[in-house]
């Protein structure tokens, strides 16, 4: 008979398997902040930038995900860039145009922005 | 070139006590040697809940767990794990607590690096919207275990052993609300998650709901198994839309897996969830006035007992707990109820979230470990007060809570000490006062709010808070007179006394904290009339002195005209047109503008 924790299991492994293959092993994995005083600060343009960039620019080793809160209130909106075997690179106070140089400096060339992170 | 790393160094007391400060010389000396100190950062965490193992340190990235470090192993950690990075294996420990994820990826800021995160696990680094990312951090895995392993008995021991105690403000143990509540023997039971939020300034629960819906539906469908309650109701407030709808997501989410319904994962017990939309009201945080309001009443309390774990929603057995209460249960279940009681104090274990505002460089949402103290919290995680300026109160539990002088900066949180100290552990709000605050004023405010949000029912709260207002605005106003701080210390004693709630037995404890800690400031307002922060407007008066250069940016700041005088000539403030606003005083370059 199967349990509860079978089951449980089970859809773990599925949940995984779906994720994985929406792209969680890019290369770069970015999380955008969007709780209610995320998007306050400004994340919902922040998150079209990275929308649009990848749709349009096929960025195709890019993970985009939203995220709640971390709790940074004083520098949201934050991102996060996330890179297996690295230090995730944190972002405070993004603005459009930040996430566009983010886009063009961080995700295509690989060189993080270091004035902008929160330390 | 190697690449970076960050240690993070466990500075919990137990391995302080343990000799951890040791490493960190070791590691500093090591990292030297070898001329990495710019690839490598060092940070001090707070408590990282294996004390058992402590010493303990962890490598990010990775966030590789190394236990029982002495500073003898050092050499081997960097010459192994930072430069050939390689693990070293024999000193790894396999604690895969639920909170660690966070950590891998917030870790080396020292703001979360501090922090110990347990209900705000996920809250930050999964997406809330997908039930398929909770899964994947081990989502619905207590709920499981408890239905395949666990009588309903042995859950309610399971929270008992682990201390948990009520979240939303009071304190009170969770397994023995659970455990009466179990005992009742009827045909159906009800069990509620309060989130009705309505302390000025918190937002504890609004972020964990946004952040991580499902871990509150979890620790809700476990209580419900453990009581056995067949239906369930999140009372919210309509002001947070975001969070709604991310519960009902996830609600819908959940039932489509099969957590919620009938038949749960397959096992014979069946429970549903359904949201109630508060209008906002603070009492309907109260217990009873919360149940009045989701049968369809007017939100007002009653008098206790019978308590709603005997009789509640719609006069049956009701479990309700807080938000953050049940966001806590998965956790036990799954990381085991002696670990969860190994964190915190005698007689507060686990963490619990704070929302850090006001005077303080790092504003934000924080969840510490209990027993770590007031200053640690206000300049190491906060970063202090901005601006150079003097701290001089806490505020700690919202509305019903106190204001705390420095000389309580030591206090460690905990239940007990906060109670100790003139103030309540509350819900989690948290405001920091600079020399700026006022605290007639500040307690005035906070009077107000209560004042407005008393349900009217019984006379104590609705009179007695109104008749303490009437006095407290008469002191800012500079009308206070001899008599009155006795007059508010015996009408708060009162009112706490014979308040029918919650709301009014604690409505007086901003004003009686602020006369107990800072009575001075309240003769200063009566006798000299005169507030010392500058705040009250009646009572403060701006003047130029002739330090004045006549450089006209007060002239351009005022709003309303007061000020006259030539360019490079001595202005002057027309007492009659000025209206207290403190433009000029903050304009001024000069000093030359005196506040009295």
């Amino acid at each position: 008979m199967t349990t509860p924790l079978d089951t449980i299991k089970k859809k773990r492994a599925e949940a995984i398997n779906r994720i994985l293959s929406k792209g969680y092993l890019s290369t770069k994995r970015v999380y955008v902040g969007m709780a209610t005083c995320e998007i306050a600060a400004g994340s919902k343009d922040v998150m079209e930038v990275f929308e649009s960039a990848i749709k349009k620019e096929g960025l195709t080793d890019v993970y985009l995900s939203q995220k709640g809160c971390a709790g940074r209130c004083n520098l949201e909106p934050t991102v996060e860039v996330v890179e297996e075997g690295k230090i995730p690179i944190k972002y405070g106070k993004v603005t459009r145009e930040m996430a566009r140089q983010i886009i063009d400096q961080h995700l295509k060339k690989g060189e993080a922005i270091k004035e902008w992170t929160i330390k | 070139m190697p690449r970076k790393y960050v240690i993070t160094l466990c500075d919990g007391p137990t391995c302080i006590h343990k000799r951890s400060k040791e490493l960190e010389t070791a590691i500093e000396t090591e990292l030297a040697r070898h001329e990495l100190s710019g690839r490598v950062s060092i940070n001090l965490s707070g408590c990282l809940g294996m004390c058992a193992k402590g010493p303990v340190m962890a490598v990010n990235p990775q966030y590789t767990v190394y236990g029982n470090v002495t500073a003898d192993d050092i050499p081997e950690i960097i010459s192994s794990h930072i430069l050939k990075n390689k693990p070293v294996a024999r000193l790894c420990i396999d604690e895969d607590h639920l909170y660690n994820r966070f950590f891998r990826v917030f870790g080396d800021v020292n703001f979360f690096g501090k922090q110990m995160r347990i209900v705000l696990r996920n809250c930050g680094i999964i997406d809330p919207e997908n039930i398929d990312d909770y899964l994947s951090v081990r989502g619905y895995e207590a709920l499981a275990k408890v239905l395949t392993e666990m009588k309903p008995a042995d859950v309610i021991t399971q929270v008992k052993i682990s201390g948990l105690r009520g979240r939303g403000g009071a304190g009170f143990p969770t397994g023995i609300k659970w455990e009466l509540t179990a005992r009742q023997k009827t045909d159906e039971k009800f069990l509620i998650c309060n989130a009705d939020e309505g302390d000025p300034g918190a937002f504890m629960d609004r972020s964990t709901i946004e952040g991580d819906p499902h871990t509150v539906l979890e620790g809700m469908i476990i209580g419900a198994y453990a009581v056995g309650a067949t239906k369930g109701f999140i009372y919210i407030r309509a002001e947070y839309p975001l969070a709604i709808r991310r519960l009902e997501k996830a609600i819908a989410d959940a039932r489509r897996e099969g957590f919620l319904g009938e038949n749960i994962l397959g096992s014979d017990f069946s429970f549903d969830i359904e949201i109630r939309l508060g209008a906002g009201a603070f009492v309907c945080g109260e217990e009873t006035a919360l149940i009045h309001s989701i049968e369809g009443h007017r939100g007002m309390p009653r008098p206790r007992p019978p308590y709603p774990s005997v009789q509640g929603l719609f006069d049956k057995p009701t479990l309700i707990n807080n938000v953050e209460t049940w966001a806590n249960i998965p956790v036990i279940i799954l990381d085991g109820a002696e670990w969860f009681s190994s964190i915190g104090t005698e007689k507060s274990k686990g963490t619990k979230v704070f929302a850090l505002a006001g005077k303080i460089k790092n504003t934000g949402l924080i969840e510490v470990p209990m027993g770590m103290t007031l200053r640690s919290i206000i300049y190491d995680i906060g970063g202090g007060i901005p601006n150079n300026k003097k701290f001089k109160a806490l505020q700690t539990g919202g509305p019903s809570g106190g204001c705390l002088s420095e000389d309580y900066l030591d206090t460690k949180i905990d239940y007990e000490s906060l109670a100790a100290a003139g103030s309540i552990m509350g819900s989690g709000g948290m405001i920091v006062m600079d020399e700026d605050s006022c605290m007639v004023n500040i307690a005035r405010f906070f009077l107000e709010f209560t004042q407005n949000e008393s349900c009217g029912k019984c006379t104590p709260c609705r009179e007695g808070t109104k008749r303490m207002l009437e006095i407290l605005t008469r002191i800012t106003e500079g009308k206070g007179q001899e008599g009155d701080i006795e007059r508010l210390e015996r009408l708060g004693n009162l009112i706490k006394k014979a308040s029918l709630c919650g709301l009014g037995q604690s409505a007086p404890n901003p004003v009686l904290s602020t006369i107990k800690n800072f009575r001075s400031e309240y003769e200063d307002h009566i006798k000299l009339k005169k507030c010392r922060a500058g705040a009250c407007t009646a009572l403060t008066g701006y003047e130029i002195t002739d330090k004045c250069v006549g450089c006209t940016a007060c002239k351009k700041a005022c709003p309303v005209g007061a000020i006259t005088g030539n360019p490079k000539s001595l202005h002057l403030i027309d007492q009659g047109k000025c209206v207290r606003c403190g433009l000029c005083f903050d304009t001024c370059k000069f000093s030359a503008i005196k506040r009295s």
